[in-house]
């Protein structure tokens, strides 16, 4: 469905007037450098690493601390050079052997000065880099060891989607930054668009695409149109689309129907239809990869909602979340939920409490630390509105899953094709009767799959 | 069990939520049929308030007693019953016995709505239920419509003006203004059609209705008694079918109503109460047809919804090449 010239995708919900994203997105991002980083063994979902070090170890900044332990999961580094000070395990998870790595930084010749300069003064970050000394083959094996992941919050390795055997026609550039509140894209690209187009081109060369496609929404056209500035007259495959402002405009699947006209197969990878899809932030990791041989080490994370000054921070993997809190000038509300991530699809991980209980530090996918009032939410029951339905990307009747689920009928579920929910959130959101719809669809969700894959082994077995 | 509240664990994502809810979305409901709720003490006297808050007030008390009875989550004061006995009271003339005011308003509410499982659960609109079971097994009671105040007639017995053309008689007493305005006998809520479109309006502003539902159904309807006239093909009067009967009021806020589920396949359900209707008022012995109409409809969701299947993103699709 075409809407005022700009392509879209089924369903989805349009979020308020974009109040929450102008208390950051004007602002220049703040460079911040801890005297102490605390990294965890889990940067994303999958079995945790497995650390290399020790207490007591001296650590130089981008050497690897932690190595993969399974599928699914990348490198970790050391974010500034120190000292490993501690290493313990994480109450906070549910896995039970999440280790947590405390580096001290040094202090640079006995001065208090620490590292502060996160360099900015290279050639990629100033105008195009010729990449023709780089193969193919270069780029992924680095992209491995360099720890990359997608930054946008499913931390999937980058690398392995470029080992793909599949032939890419397309790279998506995902800077669609669908969930309100969070702006940290959007200042990536106003701040480093030639590292990003630099990285985009890199992207293109390991995946041998024949185009790049950056996507932003149109509440960002300030990005849109400086990276198409950039872009003039250089003759480069790479091409800025201006999608509608929409959640969940960024969900892999969402942002290949609104850009392609294609959709994903239910249970395949973009790459079966010829696509990858990076975070934008990803694309300025791997050209700080290549051309400044920095694994991914730094993100770029909004602090923002009920916090003093809401603002933008740059800061190395490992940032204790309390201390850029208290950078922010500490909450302002009492009765408060921090949320790690989007306000739609991010965890809660404190209620009702002060900067001194909040636990965790910044991980390669923390896109953001949002603080909110709490709130209490009743559930009543469903007036079949078909709201629900309306709005779900994937197609999906949430409010008969949601039922299905409650009464355990998985049979229901699965032919209700529950498997194919992304966890947008949409159905919640809307549901007048405020229902917990995205909470159980997702239950539905998993058990389904855990029954699918069940069932395929029992029919291997015979 | 559906309507035990459900403990889920504290601050499930999406942490932001939408501001609507139930009882909004009743409440304006309430304030839109207010405007024609109005009109009705204007036209048909002070007895209309007593028909309409007789409906309300069964209405709830039913809920609430058979909640408070079954020890379920109380819901009769999310307005939902409030629109019910609205929508019912609205639907009957000034003129019906109370007891029988009563008695529909406890069959909507009990045995339609609560009995299958509560709000959302009922497969068909409670209120247009309540009214047909009357109109099946009372219908002297609500066969006396009155004149309004204001028609330059006595308030006396007289019919409708779709039963009135029903026995192929003359229309010579009521405009089209008039029936636009509501001055001609009718049920309280549905003779002025002005005053329904403007609590419409108000619906679409805020919207909680489809304004597509609505026009198929009104077009279907105004289509087959057109063409279907009853001096031949293309004869229908337009107008009268319009504006003389329960139609708007049907199209605005029976229709519309949430037991008719999946929006998806609201449309195909309002073309098939527009064609049911239509198929009453020209060849049926009802003058009406919007009650059947869309009670027709409703009991068919769950045949279109089948018929009909949603997309699943990525589900499905043809292979490629």
């Amino acid at each position: 469905m075409k809407l005022f010239g700009k392509t879209n995708f089924h369903g989805g919900v349009h979020m308020g007037d974009g109040s929450d994203k102008e208390l950051t997105s004007n602002d220049k991002m703040i460079i911040y450098q801890p005297k102490t980083v605390e990294i965890s063994m889990k940067q994303s979902g999958g079995r945790p690493c497995n650390p290399i070090v020790n207490i007591g170890d001296r650590v130089i900044k981008g050497q690897v601390i932690g190595t993969p332990t399974g599928f699914g999961v990348a490198n970790i580094h050391a974010s500034v050079s120190g000292t490993v000070m501690d290493m313990v395990t994480n109450k906070e998870s549910q896995d039970n052997d999440v280790l947590v790595i405390t580096i001290e930084a040094d202090t640079n010749n006995g001065d208090d000065q620490l590292d502060t300069e996160i360099p900015t003064d290279q050639d990629y970050h100033t105008g195009f880099t010729d990449i023709s000394s780089f193969s193919k083959e270069d780029i992924i094996s680095s992209m491995k060891d360099g720890g990359l992941i997608g930054m946008g919050g499913a931390g999937f390795p980058t690398h392995v989607k470029y080992e793909t055997d599949k032939t890419i026609d397309y790279v998506l550039i995902n800077a669609a930054e669908c969930e309100p509140f969070l702006t940290c894209d959007h200042r990536l690209m106003l701040e480093f668009g030639y590292d990003i187009l630099n990285g985009v081109n890199l992207l293109l060369k390991a995946s041998e695409a024949k185009k790049a496609i950056i996507c932003i929404e149109d509440n960002k056209i300030d990005a849109a149109n400086y990276l198409n500035d950039l872009l003039l007259e250089q003759g480069l495959p790479i091409e800025v689309k201006i999608l509608e402002t929409r959640y969940p405009q960024g969900g892999e699947r969402q942002l290949t129907e609104a850009v392609l006209r294609k959709e994903v197969p239910a249970g395949k990878l973009p790459a079966d239809i010829g696509v990858i899809i990076n975070n934008v932030a990803t694309a300025k990791a791997v050209a700080d990869l290549m051309f400044a041989n920095t694994p991914l080490i730094y993100r770029c994370i909004t602090i923002t909602g009920k916090v003093k000054k809401p603002a933008n921070y740059f800061v190395p993997i490992g940032t204790r979340y309390s201390e850029l809190v208290e950078l922010s000038g500490g909450f302002t509300t009492v009765s408060n939920r921090v949320i790690v991530g989007g306000p739609m699809t991010g965890n809660g991980i404190l209620y009702n409490s002060g900067i001194s209980e909040l636990e965790g530090s910044v991980t390669k996918t923390s896109s953001g630390l949002l603080v909110l009032e709490d709130m209490t939410i009743i559930e009543s029951p469903c007036i079949r509105c078909g709201e629900c339905e309306r709005v779900c990307p994937a197609g999906l009747a949430p409010y008969k899953i949601d039922y299905a689920f409650i009464t355990r009928d998985y049979d229901l579920c699965e032919k209700l094709h529950s498997t194919e929910c992304i966890s947008c959130g949409c159905c919640s959101f809307v549901c007048p009767a405020k229902r917990e719809l995205a909470y159980r669809t997702t239950g539905a969700r998993y058990t389904v799959a855990n029954i699918r894959s069940k069932r395929r082994d029992k029919q291997n077995e015979k | 069990m559906r309507n035990k509240p459900t403990e889920v664990a504290h601050g499930l994502s999406p942490h932001i939520r939408d501001r609507v809810t139930t009882k909004g979305i009743m409440s304006d409901v309430t304030i839109a049929l207010t405007p024609a709720f109005l009109g009705s003490i204007y036209f048909f006297g002070i007895q209309s308030v007593i028909v309409v808050l007789t409906c309300v007030a069964a209405c709830v008390f039913a809920e609430y007693i058979w909640q408070s009875l079954r020890k379920e989550q109380i819901t009769a004061g999310d307005f939902s019953a409030v629109v019910t006995g609205m929508l019912l009271g609205m639907n009957f003339p000034v003129t019906t016995p109370i007891w029988v005011l009563v008695i529909a308003s406890f069959f909507s509410i009990i045995v339609v709505k609560q009995m299958f499982g509560g709000i959302g659960q009922n497969f068909a609109n409670p209120a247009l239920m309540g009214r047909a079971l009357v109109v099946l097994l009372w219908p002297g009671t609500i066969s006396q419509y009155v004149a309004t105040n204001h028609g330059g007639l006595d308030a006396t017995s007289s019919a409708t003006v779709l039963s009135l053309i029903k026995g192929g008689k003359e229309i010579v007493d009521y405009s089209y203004w008039d029936m636009f305005i509501g001055n001609i006998p009718g049920a309280l809520g549905e003779t002025s059609k002005l005053l329904l479109l403007l609590g419409f309006i108000y619906l679409c502003f805020r919207k909680i209705v489809s304004l597509t539902t609505s026009i198929t159904y009104i077009i279907t309807v105004v289509a087959i008694t057109f063409i279907f006239g009853q001096d031949g093909f293309f004869t229908g009067d337009i107008l009268t079918n319009l504006l003389g009967g329960g139609l708007l009021y049907g199209a605005f806020f029976m229709i519309t109503d949430y037991a008719s589920v999946a929006p998806r396949v609201k449309v195909t359900l309002a073309l098939i109460a527009g064609i049911v209707t239509g198929i009453i008022r020209v060849w049926g012995i009802y003058p009406e047809g919007v009650c059947f109409g869309i009670l027709v409809a409703n009991c068919l969701s769950g045949l279109v919804e089948w018929i009909l299947p949603p997309h699943i993103y990525g589900v499905g699709l043809k292979k490629e090449k």
